[in-house]
């Protein structure tokens, strides 16, 4: 885990001339995926600290995780029955070489996702459900653009075999239409489909809650987090159009998109996972969360004084410590903005930031892989949680509760939670999404189901009332 | 005296880390981190393995999921003579080495700093716990109680085990680094 990684070559960034707004970089950004294929890492504009944007194009290499010789090599988390001591140990250090040779040893950043069930085989968590995607994805680019937009600056890496880079001036150049995901009040083409279905329903899904509570009661969790999963028809949908307009309608720090083959994966989160930059280490766990009446003052106070809120707060407070302290020196991590309040959709979320410095001879990505999944959509303590998890949600997870990850170098990483994510299949028209809640001691069955579905309003009126 | 070794059993619990840092930084010690499961192997193996295992300064029980009965192998630890520290479920394995039990909390506490009255003076406190001390084992004093009188903390008369139920290692407790000297202090270690 802590052998000495090859040193990437590394492939110099150009700035380009001249500075652009956070919109005009997203019209091209969304014109280069139409007409490119590009994969896109997108900022939405009111985000303190979350400021930077990337498309990237072309890409030269992909590191599947799912091939047999990964899963099937006695992998303890599928062979209960084999499981000697060591092995997981021995697995998890197979997969983090893998990820690290692919991110480190060839030039240029890696951009891709690792999804939930590969946090379930990393803590030894048998998978049971058939997943749609592979464990996860990541690949490298001949051609990658980052924007930020604080200072207006646009970067460019390129390798030599790069073809795109017309389009890419092209783009920039701003000789692009206007791109129509990112307006409002455009028609889109979608026709509203059936009421999606749900892995749970409302009785099934505050039953679940019922039976998390007696776990909590008897001392096996703290807090966990459960979800449920929706299906939907969406006949018509452009997929691409409408990452647009949710981008412009509900924006988030963390947008992505990421086609692979016929599924397109969206993703809209508020949640930073963890960041690294020269070996110093954030995570922003949120809990907390607040609808926003309409016309109605943001309760910010009511939020950051509710015991309830407060509670599910400090406990991931305190889990995401350990999980960094793993691979931090001593004596570095520490709480800071405890409880903050910001607003992303008419909810309002508390956050926190905890930072650490990498210890000598621990990476960004031990420290990922160490951490995976994110302990804000697991619960505490993380194992039992996620085993508890497994037996009450009868849908996989998938890329929803995973990771978004940006991998630059060793001591260089941002990533966020993979939370109101969605999943487009373009040859059966469907969408896929899923949302959930913390459930605590003091948590209502009913109110759980109702914040759930809050969450999930965002692609619920999406996909439905609001473009229709 | 200055602590060398520390070894840390781990019960799968997600703020083991943060009680290896606090631990680290305010004894100087080498932590060292077993899963129980390795203790469980070396008890079962016995010799060298179990030697090699207990050869520490100080023995720590992390907090963890459950309840002590699904952790029988710590009863081994009782006849070790090595100075034991049990957080939360940890100090509930130390009563019940004792002889004593354990029962669900009405209600259950969990991220919520409290402001304990110890030695004096005011003390804020992190308890995460559905479990608490119900009949107390033999040979063990409270130190500590809530002022609804759940058991935070407690010591053998004769032996070097003490427990907190509260998480010295929380960034919500006020100052970690006193609960862990109080208790090297007491286990004279």
């Amino acid at each position: 885990m802590s052998e000495p990684c090859t040193p990437a070559r590394t492939t110099d960034f150009e700035v380009l001339p001249g500075t652009m707004g956070r919109q005009t970089f997203h019209d091209a950004a969304l014109h280069l995926a139409r007409t490119r294929g590009a994969d896109l890492f997108l900022s939405g504009p009111g985000f303190e600290d979350a400021h930077r944007s990337l498309v990237a194009l072309e890409p030269v290499d992909e590191l599947l995780l799912q091939d047999p010789a990964l899963l099937d090599r006695s992998c303890p988390g599928n062979s209960p029955a084999n499981f000697r001591a060591g092995d997981q140990d021995s697995w998890n250090r197979d997969v983090a070489q893998r990820i690290k040779d692919f991110c480190f040893n060839t030039p240029g950043p890696a951009l891709g996702w690792l999804g939930y069930e590969l946090g379930m085989r990393l803590r030894g968590v048998p998978v049971t459900k058939p997943c749609e995607l592979p464990l996860g994805v990541l690949r490298k680019y001949a051609c990658l653009v980052e924007h930020d937009a604080r200072t207006g600056r646009v970067r460019c890496m390129a390798l030599p075999s790069c073809r795109a880079l017309v389009a890419v001036r092209e783009a920039l150049a701003r000789n692009v239409a206007q791109h129509p995901g990112l307006r409002p009040g455009l028609k889109s083409d979608l026709k509203p489909g059936q009421e999606p279905n749900a892995s749970l329903d409302r009785q099934a899904y505050t039953d679940a809650v019922r039976t998390v509570l007696g776990y909590i009661r008897g001392g096996h969790t703290y807090q966990l987090n459960l979800s449920l999963a929706m299906q939907t028809r969406v006949q018509g949908l452009d997929p691409l159009t409408w990452f647009g307009q949710l981008l412009y309608h509900y924006p988030a720090p963390f947008y992505v998109w990421f086609p692979m083959g016929e599924q397109r994966i969206i993703s809209t989160s508020p949640e930073r996972f963890l960041q690294v930059r020269q070996g110093h280490v954030l995570a922003q766990p949120i809990k907390g969360t607040l609808r926003v009446a309409p016309g109605r003052p943001a309760q910010v106070a009511a939020l950051q004084n509710s015991p309830k809120e407060d509670a599910e707060l400090s406990m991931i407070v305190d889990l995401l410590r350990n999980d960094i302290s793993t691979h931090c020196r001593y004596g570095s991590v520490r709480v800071e903005r405890h409880k903050h309040v910001f607003q992303v959709d008419d909810l309002l979320q508390m956050a926190s930031d905890v930072r650490g410095r990498l210890r000598p001879g621990s990476d960004c990505l031990d420290l990922l892989l160490g951490a995976l999944p994110g302990g804000s959509v697991t619960g505490c303590p993380k194992r039992r949680s996620m085993r508890i998890i497994d037996e009450l949600e009868p849908h996989a997870r998938g890329v929803y509760c995973g990771a978004f990850v940006y991998v630059q170098g060793p001591g260089d990483l941002e990533s966020s939670i993979g939370i109101r994510t969605a999943v487009h299949n373009a040859r059966t028209e469907t969408l896929r999404f899923w949302a959930g809640s913390g459930i605590v001691a003091a948590s209502d069955p009913e109110a759980e189901y109702l914040e759930t579905l809050a969450k999930a309003g965002k692609f619920l009126a999406g996909a439905h009332d609001h473009l229709a | 005296m200055p602590v060398g070794r520390i070894t840390l059993f781990d019960n799968n619990d997600s703020f083991t880390r943060n009680l290896e840092h606090l631990l680290a930084a305010s004894t100087g010690a080498r932590v060292r981190i077993e899963p129980y499961a390795a203790l469980r192997r070396a008890r079962d193996a016995g010799g060298a393995p179990w030697r090699d295992l207990l050869d520490a300064d100080l023995l720590v029980i992390s907090p963890g999921p459950g309840a002590p009965d699904e952790y029988p192998a710590y009863a081994a630890l009782s006849e070790c003579g090595c100075p034991v520290l049990g957080i939360c479920l940890g100090m509930q394995i130390i009563n019940e080495f004792c002889g004593g039990s354990t029962v669900r909390l009405h209600p259950c506490v969990h991220g919520r700093a409290e402001a304990i009255r110890f030695q004096g003076g005011v003390q804020r406190v992190a308890r995460y716990h559905s479990l608490g001390v119900d009949r107390l084992g033999r040979g063990l004093r409270v130190t500590l109680r809530t002022e609804h009188g759940v058991v935070m903390a407690l010591e053998h008369e004769e032996r070097p085990w003490l427990g907190y139920q509260f998480h010295p290692e929380s960034f919500l407790t006020g100052n970690g680094g006193f609960w862990i000297r109080h208790a090297l202090e007491r286990l004279h270690v």
